[in-house]
């Protein structure tokens, strides 16, 4: 046994000595392999981390803080029956999931006053409410009530449904006293549990006790305890490969107990939106990936068959000892094998730390970053280039003639034209495709095939290249040979000969043709985000505000106007979702905060913002308790009922309140003003009319028009009438069916079509800045309710703070318009650059508060982490990379060649050619090389560029505006270029110089080589 | 007894794009078993292509040639292989290309072995008998005789019943020669290995106890124990060795005469 294992000891120490003395003996060839694997391993291995990261970041930006709860997770609540194992059961199913918060609750009338209370037990409770006295509740039959319950502490509340051993209603005790904590906060799953200190509504606060509780006591039977739980999602544990086991979650919450299991969850729309973010991030970057792939395997291919090529005598050697096949094979495999596994494995651990480098800095949220399969898969699919390489090499050595191997010169076979016609093909296609394939209106996954063209482009022109600069140097040797100089005769009849010249040229234009295409790209796509970011944002800064701080969007403007006094700094903004989406605001000041780019239309935004201004009548505004319509009585036909209404816009009122006034038949007619008239502003919007027809006939069969002369409008307040200045005899004061004269307002009521008198308090149609064609005639509104029409003063080609097409109109003119703000309209104050501190310091004086500033570099980093951003933000560093590579590789394959030659170029320097002329020749032959690969590549990327860019996807969700630009800016093809030609000017000197020193006459005393 | 090497019309053809060169013609040669055999003639003459295709590596282009009976002409060459490592060990004409260099001699020999196992007593036995034992430098860094010896070491690791060296005393003074061909003349002695060597070294020719020259692709003469005959060779064709060509210089007519144990040739003409 001993000597088994001293002989496979031996073994080994053999083989593996023999190994790595093999390595030392071609490190350089081998340190080249490593490098050149590493760096596409990494390459590819980064994007899907890096993708994985920001699908990561996407994901757990959906579940964040701020998120509506219901996207986070489920309530789970069932009347009479347990929840609690179910919901640990859902907790269970995925390892992001948080553990469940039990509860209970009912909802019944307190005894005394009959306000409906809930009465909730929630695990937690207390450290999600300020206490403000007493304690939490610790045993059955206490409670904590909220401050604006009015309940004291120490009192007892009695509940209708909460009976105790007796059947009467129990005392419950109040051990303390809390204060709702902010709205918002998720653990109570979005319910509004305290609507009493809201002040609004009738049911009161939650009342908080525990389980005990509910034992201790009796409920009736038809309104028993509902139990309840809620799981939620952790964000901080939440990751985008956790889309599938979230999906499952879901679907386990449909098959849970007991029956009556309510469920309560938007996680279904979570997923959906998380489907299509991972989908977005996945095809573009795959593409890419590929094509890094496809460039590693290039370099490789040419490197390891170098280095294979150079175990070429050691091959001969074995077949010479009368190896068997296999051991022939593993014999030549195993170097490069090592070397390939090295290099995964290397290039590996360099992704992660290059996307850890890349995430810190792309991503809004810093990701940790871990390798994936997809990146292992990415990383392990560039060895296989490498060991295609490889086997093709060995398999050329191990079948070739074993005497072949010590000819002097190699046979020379001609290249055939297969892979090329198949490359040049397919390219053509891929062109055809492209071009014929329509606009940049597609999603992010449907067209990222487009980034496959820029790479086939490249490998094209390589092909091309390489056949054309050696035919180029046959052509141009005889010219040399009889006129020029030896030094160019020598270069081109090197070059003619081809075999290193197009190894290359292929590497080099490939290279280099992918990297000036990323350069172009990165540029024009840059510019693009920031060009899209800026409209899109609107402002340099965004605030946001929250509209009951303001008190309205005129409070919104006036505040604004004290936080920035100087007009230029900031600018208030109501952003109305529409459709079309609404910007309303201050012209003037918009016009001097938003962002602006003078290519979106052909006058200064001042010019075009002052337009939006437009005179109207003084709105009719008032406060009072009654108000009252003075008229000359009209005589109604018998068979109408006729009625007349003042419509008022009042505070806190989204549809406004319409005053019934009766019939036009009496001289006077009042109606009670909403109580919010009382003490804030209404507005007179309309007189309206209409007719019943409550009877046939009517004694007529012309159309009766009533005119109903209105001659005075008044309010009572504190008791006393006044008139108000409706201005019923100034016809630039009413519009509509209504007829300002000199006696009063002559009101025109028809039978079919009614009554409507309206206060021109706003023109109409409304002067509107539009980006596009509008597909209806009314603008929403800042109340959604669509009720004026837009006029367009001037078409743009796009708008600040517009992703879509919209409008901007004048915020005085929209509040006008509107009786009331949606909900849905934002509070924004855009600010210029420089001014925000400030702004944000003048709101807060006024106790406005601001969360933090959208900015545009916030969203310009929002694009880039989107999928086909991010995809591209990918691709130059790898490209460079490779590039290098590629140089390096070049320059290599040219010194190997140039070596080989030492012995005749030693002969030549025996024979009287000066050394000044040799190395002219190996430095030109070396710099056309170098050269015609490079501009090449940078011709086939500058191609590539101009042709596919437009056609590439940018953003995950196209802009409609503004307009996107793709001329690629010269100055990053021109730092390629420029950096490139640089490179290989230098490397062609300092290896000319080297190969210089190694020509010697006494080397002709040695065999050739 | 069966031939270690039989070559019956043995014809070699080396083609290129523009032409074809003629390299060997109607060889026939028989080497018994145990025999050693200097394989001698001017450069170009085709001595080396008759090693390379009594080694397996050529294919001869027409003819047949049999090694211990076995006809190689048409053998698959996974068992041409195994019969190389099996039965032929075989030194190159350069040195250095028998040998890895960056390994050290014992690697070499353990890398021409047959098998997976390292014969380490059989290793350490060649390295004894031709002066390298001990030494670990890698065998690039050896001097010109080291690395024949060594070369020799290497082509006999397998125990080979014929053993084909090419000038294998080439670029070696005379004692280094002496040194390289002593050991497979000891081990033709010691287990009867054939051994053929190609050279112009006329120290080795003496050394070994057949001469075999090779002229103009044809077997032009053969020696044994000092004397040298010449070959009549197919279609009754001979060479007369240069020696002679001043009596009947290339291009005379001569008249054959038969005699009772052969002809003799007498120039035609003055």
């Amino acid at each position: 046994m001993t000597g088994r294992i001293a002989a496979a000891a031996a073994r080994i120490a053999l083989g593996g000595g023999m190994l790595l003395r093999g390595l030392w003996e071609r490190r350089w060839p081998s340190l080249l392999v490593l490098v050149v694997a590493i760096v596409p391993v990494a390459s590819a291995a980064a994007g899907p981390i890096v993708a994985d990261a920001a699908s990561t970041a996407l994901a757990r930006a959906g579940v964040q803080e701020g998120a509506a709860p219901e996207r986070r997770g489920w309530r789970l609540s069932s009347e009479g029956g347990q929840v609690a194992g179910s919901a640990r059961e859902l907790a269970a199913s995925a390892p992001f999931l948080l553990p469940p918060i039990d509860g209970m609750e009912l909802v019944t009338p307190e005894i005394r006053t009959g306000r409906m209370y809930p009465l909730i037990w929630q695990d937690g409770q207390c450290e999600h409410v300020e206490p403000v006295a007493g304690r939490c509740p610790e045993a059955a039959r206490e409670i904590m009530v909220s401050e604006a319950s009015g309940f004291r502490l120490g009192s007892a509340v009695r509940l209708t449904a909460v009976a105790g051993a007796d059947g009467r209603p129990a005392p419950l005790r109040v051990v303390g006293v809390y204060r709702p904590g902010p709205p918002g906060d998720p653990f109570w799953f979005g319910r509004n549990l305290f609507p009493q200190t809201a002040g609004f509504g009738d049911r009161g606060d939650a009342l908080f006790t525990v389980p005990a509780t509910a034992r201790e006591t009796r409920t009736p039977e038809n309104v028993p305890w509902t139990s309840t739980a809620i799981v939620m999602i952790d964000p901080a544990r939440f990751t985008a490969g956790g889309v599938a086991a979230l999906e499952a979650a879901h679907a386990l919450t449909q098959r849970l107990g007991p029956d009556n299991l309510i469920v309560v969850s938007q996680v279904p729309a979570l997923i959906a939106e998380l489907r299509a973010q991972s989908g977005g991030v996945g095809v573009p970057s795959l593409v890419v990936i590929a094509q890094l792939v496809a460039l590693g395997w290039l370099l490789l291919f040419l490197t390891v068959r170098d280095l294979v090529t150079a175990r070429g005598p050691e091959i001969a050697l074995a077949r010479l000892r009368g190896h068997g096949r296999l051991r022939v094979w593993r014999f030549a495999l195993t170097e490069p094998l090592l070397l390939l596994a090295a290099a995964f494995a290397a290039g590996l651990a360099v992704a992660e730390r290059a996307a850890q480098f890349a995430a810190e800095r792309i991503l809004p949220v810093p990701q940790p970053v871990a390798l994936n399969g997809t990146a292992v898969l990415a990383g392990a699919a560039v060895p296989l280039g490498g060991l295609v390489a490889a086997a093709i090499a060995a398999r050329n050595m191990a079948v070739r003639p074993i005497t072949e191997e010590w000819r002097r010169t190699p046979r020379t076979r001609a290249r055939g034209w297969v892979i090329d016609a198949i490359v040049l093909a397919v390219t053509g296609i891929g062109l055809v495709e492209l071009l014929g394939g329509g606009v940049i209106t597609q999603t992010s996954g449907q067209r990222a095939s487009s980034l496959a063209v820029p790479g086939l482009l490249a490998v094209a022109a390589a092909l091309l290249a390489c056949r054309a600069v050696p035919f180029l140097a046959r052509r141009l040797f005889g010219p040399t040979r009889r006129a020029g100089g030896v030094a160019a005769f020598l270069a081109l009849r090197q070059i003619g000969r081809g075999p290193a010249t197009a190894g290359s040229v292929i590497v080099l234009a490939a290279a280099f043709g992918m990297a000036t295409f990323s350069a172009a790209a990165a540029a024009v796509v840059d510019a693009n985000h920031r060009r899209v970011a800026r409209a899109h944002n609107g402002a340099d800064a965004v605030l946001t505000v929250n509209p009951d701080s303001v008190g309205g969007a005129a409070g919104l403007a006036a505040a604004v106007a004290r936080a920035d006094p100087s007009g230029r700094g900031a600018a208030p903004v109501l952003a109305v979702p529409g459709p079309p989406k609404m910007i309303a605001t201050d012209p003037r000041r918009f016009a001097a905060v938003a962002n602006w780019d003078p290519a979106w239309a052909d006058r200064p935004l001042a010019e075009l913002a002052a337009r939006l201004r437009a005179d109207s009548a003084p709105r009719i505004t008032f406060t009072g308790d009654r108000i009252r319509l003075r008229m000359r009585p009209v005589r109604v036909p018998r068979n109408w009922r006729a009625q007349l209404y003042l419509d008022l816009k009042v505070p806190g009122e989204a549809k406004g309140a319409s005053l019934p006034l009766g019939s036009p038949d009496r001289p006077v007619t009042e109606w009670p003003l909403p109580r919010r008239c009382r003490a804030e502003p209404c507005e007179l919007r309309a007189i309206r009319g209409d007719v019943s027809i409550v009877a046939p006939g009517g004694g007529t069969k012309r159309e009766v028009v009533l005119r109903i002369l209105a001659t005075g409008l008044e309010v009572r307040e504190r008791g006393r009438w006044r008139a108000l200045d409706a201005g019923l005899t100034d016809p630039a004061r009413w519009r509509g069916t209504a007829e300002a004269g000199k006696r009063g307002l002559v009101l025109s009521l028809a039978a079919y079509g009614g009554l409507r008198a309206e206060p021109a308090g706003y023109p109409d149609p409304v002067p509107v800045l539009v980006n596009g064609l509008l597909t209806r005639n009314y603008l929403p509104g800042l109340d959604q309710a669509y009720l004026a029409r837009g006029h367009p003063v001037a078409q743009t080609a796009a708008l600040p703070g517009h992703d879509e097409v919209g409008t901007v109109v004048d915020l005085t003119v929209a509040d006008a318009v509107a009786l009331s703000v949606d909900p849905r309209v934002s509070f924004e104050v855009w600010v210029a650059p420089g001014h925000l501190a400030a702004v944000r310091a003048g709101l807060a004086a006024q106790g406005i508060a601001t969360g933090e500033p959208r900015r545009v570099a916030d969203l310009v980093t929002s694009y880039r982490t989107q999928a086909p951003g991010l995809a591209l933000m990918l691709l130059p560093p790898a490209t460079f990379a490779a590039a290098a590579l590629a140089l390096g590789r070049a320059v290599l394959a040219l010194y190997t060649a140039a070596r080989r030659r030492r012995y005749e170029l030693s002969a030549l320097d025996a024979a009287g050619v000066r050394a000044r002329s040799l190395r002219a020749a190996l430095l030109l032959e070396q710099l056309i090389t170098l050269v015609a690969g490079t501009v090449a590549g940078v011709l086939a990327g500058a191609v590539a560029a101009r042709v596919a860019l437009p056609y590439i996807p940018e953003f995950a969700r196209p802009p409609v505006t503004p307009p996107l630009l793709f001329d690629p800016p010269p100055a990053p093809v021109a730092a390629v270029v420029g950096a490139a030609l640089l490179a290989a000017l230098l490397a062609a000197t300092v290896t000319a110089e080297i190969l210089m020193r190694g020509i010697r006459v006494d080397r002709l005393r040695q065999a050739p080589a | 007894m069966t031939a270690a090497v039989r070559c019956q019309g043995i014809v070699q053809i080396y083609k290129t794009r523009d032409l074809e060169v003629v390299a060997l013609r109607d060889v026939d040669l028989a080497v018994e078993e145990g025999e050693t055999v200097a394989l001698l003639g001017p450069s170009g003459a085709g001595k080396s292509t008759l090693l390379c295709l009594m080694a397996g590596l050529l294919r001869p282009s027409a003819g047949r040639l049999w090694l211990h009976g076995t006809e190689v002409s048409r053998l698959p060459q996974a068992a041409l292989d195994r019969l190389r490592a099996a039965e032929i060990g075989v030194v190159l004409q350069n040195p250095a290309r028998n040998l890895i260099p960056y390994a050290t001699p014992a690697q070499n020999v353990a890398f021409a072995q047959r098998g997976r196992r390292a014969d380490r007593r059989r290793i350490a036995e060649l390295l004894e008998r031709v002066g390298l034992a001990g030494v670990r430098r890698p065998a690039g860094g050896l001097s010109g005789g080291e690395q024949q010896r060594l070369a020799v070491a290497v082509a006999l690791a397998n125990r080979p019943r014929l053993l084909l060296a090419d000038e294998p005393t080439s670029q070696l003074d005379a004692a280094s020669g002496r040194a390289v061909i002593a050991l497979p003349r000891a081990t033709a002695a010691e287990h009867g290995t054939t051994v053929v060597a190609v050279t112009h070294d006329e120290a080795v020719s003496r050394a070994l106890g057949r001469t075999v020259t090779i002229r103009d692709g044809r077997v032009g003469a053969e020696g044994r124990r000092g004397e040298e005959l010449v070959v009549v060779g197919r279609e009754g064709a001979l060479q007369l060795p240069p020696e002679y060509h001043h009596l009947l210089p290339p291009g005379s007519r001569v008249r054959v005469e038969p005699l009772e144990d052969g002809v003799a040739l007498r120039r035609a003409e003055p």
